[in-house]
């Protein structure tokens, strides 16, 4: 080890103690990001702490990345540098919970899945099932700016995050909103944390609003033979006085992913799916199952089924993992974020799977909430594909834009990350966006180049 | 004010489209709330194009610009504090599409709350946000203030139902920031726009979400011979898992006051009342009210009435969404405070503002959302009388101070605008508000938009002497 990094482990030693110091590079392979390891990461055990290592890495002007469950970190650009991990997993406590409230204020490095059951113990959920539930964290997700297919009835973590207390690339402990479920005090700086993949601050603790778990749910599969009448029952169902929790359409593609891999073998194949979930009072979920069946008989569904709860959980459980799914096929998986307006959909849809087809790649496809379309192209894990891959992607982002969708590539080989941005090209609001960067963290050590705009 | 501005904005917007005497100021220098601030000019544009040009007078004229929609707003967020241009939106009024198939609306800042839940209802479709103001009160402001209302405990407040802004900065730059869609990849600048009072941009664009009208509803009204039975029944019902689309309270005195006015039925012998809604599929519908009415009982609600049809139903929101106009009635004035606290802590807050009340010779009427535990205490005074008018601000600032410490904070709905700047450190530190200067800064480098509001002013306007609660003794979450 160098002199320069024997000084420097020693100086990090002394910010959070030498036993939460990691430096020995097999141990750092886990922090890396497109590439790039660091030279040492860190486990803080407060916010007192986190502000200490960002005051002494903005005078050293040692580049960090904040971490939680590093399961979505294949985000964004490569960084432009990388010195140190900042392991978010020691502050992963419940601060505090006050079930008649509706109110929660927990550490970032919690993992999902353990809140998850605190709340379930009192008969309460937090709409944020997001992938890798096992090891995500909360303020991972929330910095990735994931969604959940609750999304339908819920919205992200905008609709329901009541307040963050953060630190600044300054070191700046500093916090924003409040801990009740209505507040407009100050400016909403915790909406600019949501999907920054940390490039702004690191949120030492999130406020949350939490829901009561309904009465009971049922999850209802339309099968289609093809994807616009999958979706003229979608226009159906939001025409209607329905409220179901859950519509997320599925390709066969993803309906044969699901089935294979996610161990839903129950579902139909080589079909276009509408998965509806309802909630609330059996006579609810009988009005639903009722109303379906006789809507999607009308958009002409090959079949409709009401599943029981085992498959239910199961499926769910694909639907919230759609990405990991994807990922496990190979490891050129392709992974991209359309946000686009239900009228697009059908034709966007189709057009997606034709260039899929024409470079031979194989594709899933699943549309979340009718709001955002997720697009998993997945060639075979060899370098020969790129080109394949690379000019599928292209044509899919040109795709997009043209048609009024806005895409993004959440995963994606590096070569190809080094080939096209993954991005959308920045707009008219990217000289604010600059200068909100200067303001929280100026002497850009936070995630630096990772973010849209080489933010 | 130089009087060759005043010519440059008639050259730009016609003559018709200034007001620069002075007792067309003198009407501009009130908005809903207890704060005057008089302009030096209004001036009322058309299009996007005029908002850029009177910017640009604006910045070579070294003067402010305050944006105003329908000035019903009740923390003086559209006041000229320091004088200068109020860019008042009323004539950019146009509902410019309502994309149904999409759920969205396009709209001029100007229109109308109410109007375009007219326009869009033949499509089955609402603006979800309804502040008691609706009638009045435009989209651009709702924007401005991220305003809720009632029906805004199940919906959400009005930055759950924006998509999309068009921004003119105040260097006379157009932004758009977000879109149609349901998000936009980088930083969340249509979030964080929202409800920044004016000081960040005039906002001349706004895509909304529109949300299908429920099929069923059923208003409900619970009359209690003790408040602490209604505050009571407010929490079980969360408890139960029922989340109604509203769930309003009136006090005692409060309800006498609405009642000689509106004559909604409210029992005048009683103590409190709730009223509280329910929407959604017909089911589900019956089913909660069923179990709002029996936990209402079990906390010994003298009677739960239903509205048996939508005349019924109109009267008993009336008497809710009227009831400010009618203690206007009874009182000279009134200051009406908005301050929020954690539902659990309803009864001791409310036993605590009698004890102000009390300690400063003041009548103080409660009325609020109370599923979401944002109170709406209001304070009568004369304001021919200065003392009085003293005493009320002193008790609204003992209240505002009484949430923060039960936990919450210092305003749901209705902003900080000029009223509660000062008290902004009861919430943040120095440390807190510098980001936020600097926040606004990135938008509005030299305060050119809507001076003094939000943020205390320096040291130089009066040094605040309160000091914030520590985050650890300010309740739980």
């Amino acid at each position: 080890m160098s002199q320069v990094a024997v000084s420097l482990g020693s100086r990090l030693g002394d910010l959070v103690g030498t036993g939460h110091v990691v430096s020995d590079p097999t141990s750092l392979a886990v922090y890396e990001v497109d590439g790039r390891c660091p030279s040492a990461a860190l486990l803080p055990g407060s916010a007192a702490e986190i502000a200490e290592i960002l005051r002494f890495a903005s005078a050293e002007h040692l580049a960090v990345i904040p971490v939680g469950g590093k399961t979505h970190l294949h985000i964004g650009m490569p960084p432009q540098r990388y010195i140190l991990a900042l392991d978010l997993s020691r502050l992963n406590r419940i601060l505090a919970y006050e079930p008649r409230d509706l109110t929660l204020g927990v550490e970032p490095g919690m993992a999902c899945a353990d809140l998850d059951r605190s709340l379930r113990e009192k008969g309460q959920f937090l709409p944020l099932s997001a992938p890798f539930a096992k090891r995500a964290t909360l303020g991972g997700i929330v910095a990735a700016g994931s969604d959940s297919p609750l999304r339908y009835a819920h919205g992200t973590a905008r609709d329901f995050l009541l307040g963050v207390e953060f630190v600044t690339g300054e070191g700046v402990v500093s916090k924003s909103g409040g801990r009740v479920v209505k507040n407009v005090t100050g400016y909403d700086l915790h909406k600019l944390l949501i999907g920054s993949l940390g490039t702004l601050a690191v949120i030492t603790r999130l406020n949350l609003r939490t829901f009561p778990l309904p009465p009971s749910q049922r999850m209802f599969v339309a099968a289609f033979a093809d994807s616009s009448s999958a979706f003229a029952f979608c226009r159906a169902i939001s025409k209607s006085q329905l409220q179901p929790r859950v519509v997320d359409v599925l390709d066969g593609g993803a309906a044969g992913l699901f089935a294979g891999r996610g161990g839903a073998g129950f579902l139909p194949r080589d079909s276009s799916l509408v998965v509806v979930e309802a909630a609330g009072h059996e006579a609810v979920l009988e009005r639903h199952a009722r109303d379906l069946a006789a809507m999607s008989r009308e958009a002409h569904a090959v079949e409709f089924i009401a599943l029981d709860d085992a498959q239910r959980e199961q499926l769910f459980g694909c639907l919230c993992e759609f990405s990991p799914i994807a990922f496990s096929t190979t490891s050129a998986a392709t992974f991209f974020r359309i946000a686009a307006l239900t009228s697009t959909m059908p034709t966007l849809l189709l057009k997606a799977q034709k260039l899929a087809e024409r470079h031979a790649l194989d594709c899933a496809i699943l549309v979340r909430a009718l709001g955002v379309v997720y697009v998993a192209l997945l060639p075979p894990p060899s370098s020969k594909s790129y080109p394949a891959l690379l000019g599928c992607s292209r044509e899919l982002l040109n795709l997009c834009v043209a048609s009024g969708a806005i895409p993004m590539i959440e995963r994606c080989p590096l070569e190809l990350k080094n080939m096209l941005s993954v991005w959308p090209p920045a707009g008219t609001e990217q000289e604010i966006a600059t200068r909100l960067k200067g303001v929280f963290d100026p002497q850009n050590i936070l995630s630096p180049g990772r973010f849209r705009g080489c933010i | 004010m130089q009087r060759s501005i005043i010519h440059e904005l008639e050259k730009l917007v016609g003559k018709s489209g200034v007001l620069s005497s002075a007792e067309d100021l003198l009407l501009y220098e009130y908005d809903g709330s207890v704060e005057e601030a008089r302009p030096d000019v209004i001036v009322f544009p058309r299009r996007k194009q005029d908002v850029v040009e009177i910017v640009k007078l604006a910045n070579r004229y070294d003067v402010s610009i305050v944006g105003r929609g329908a000035g019903t707003g009740l923390s003086g967020g559209a006041l000229a504090r320091q004088g200068g241009i109020v860019l008042a939106f009323s004539r950019m009024n146009h509902i410019l599409e309502i994309d149904a198939e999409n759920q969205r609306a396009v709209v001029e800042p100007g229109v109308v709350n109410l109007d375009l839940s007219r326009a869009a209802e033949k499509y089955g479709l609402y603006f979800a946000p309804d502040p008691s103001s609706q009638k009045s009160c435009t989209i651009g402001g709702n924007v401005s203030e991220n305003s809720g209302g009632p029906h805004t405990l199940a919906y959400g407040v009005t930055s759950n139902h924006v998509t999309g802004l068009e921004l003119v900065l105040p260097d006379g730059e157009v932004v758009q920031v977000g879109g149609r869609t349901m998000e936009t990849p980088g930083y969340d600048l249509t979030g964080l726009v929202i409800g920044s009072e004016g000081t960040f941009a005039l906002v001349t664009e706004i895509t909304v979400r529109l949300l299908r009208l429920s099929e069923d509803v059923r208003t409900l009204l619970a009359i209690y011979d003790s408040l602490e039975d209604a505050t009571d029944s407010v929490v079980d019902i969360t408890a139960h898992g029922i989340i109604p689309a509203a769930c309003e309270m009136l006090d005692g005195w409060t309800l006498r006051a609405v009642e000689a006015y509106v004559h909604a039925g409210f029992p005048l012998d009683s103590a409190a009342v709730l009223l509280m809604e329910v929407e959604g599929v017909r089911e589900s519908v019956e089913a909660q009210a069923a179990e709002i009415i029996e936990v209402c009982g079990r906390h010994h609600a003298r009677e739960v009435r239903r509205a048996r049809d939508a005349r019924e139903r109109a009267l008993l929101w009336k008497g809710r969404k009227e009831a400010f106009g009618a203690v206007g009635r009874v009182s000279p004035s009134y200051y009406v405070l908005d301050g929020v606290i954690p539902r659990t802590k309803l009864t001791p807050t409310l036993l605590r503002i009698e004890e102000i009340a009390k300690r400063y010779s003041l009548v103080i009427g409660n009325i609020f959302h109370a599923g979401d535990g944002n109170l709406h205490p209001l304070i009568l005074f004369d304001h021919r009388d200065p003392d009085q008018f003293r005493r009320a601000r002193a008790a609204g600032s003992d209240i505002m101070q009484l949430c923060v410490e039960m936990g919450g904070t210092l305003t749901g709905e209705h902003g900080v605008g000029m009223e509660k700047n000062e008290l902004m450190p009861l919430m943040f530190n120095e440390g807190d508000l510098d980001l936020m200067r600097k926040v606004r800064a990135a938008f509005n480098p030299v305060g050119r938009l809507n001076p003094g509001k939000v943020l205390p002013l320096g040291k130089g306007c009066g040094e605040t002497r309160l000091q914030p609660f520590p985050v650890s003794a300010s309740g739980n979450a």
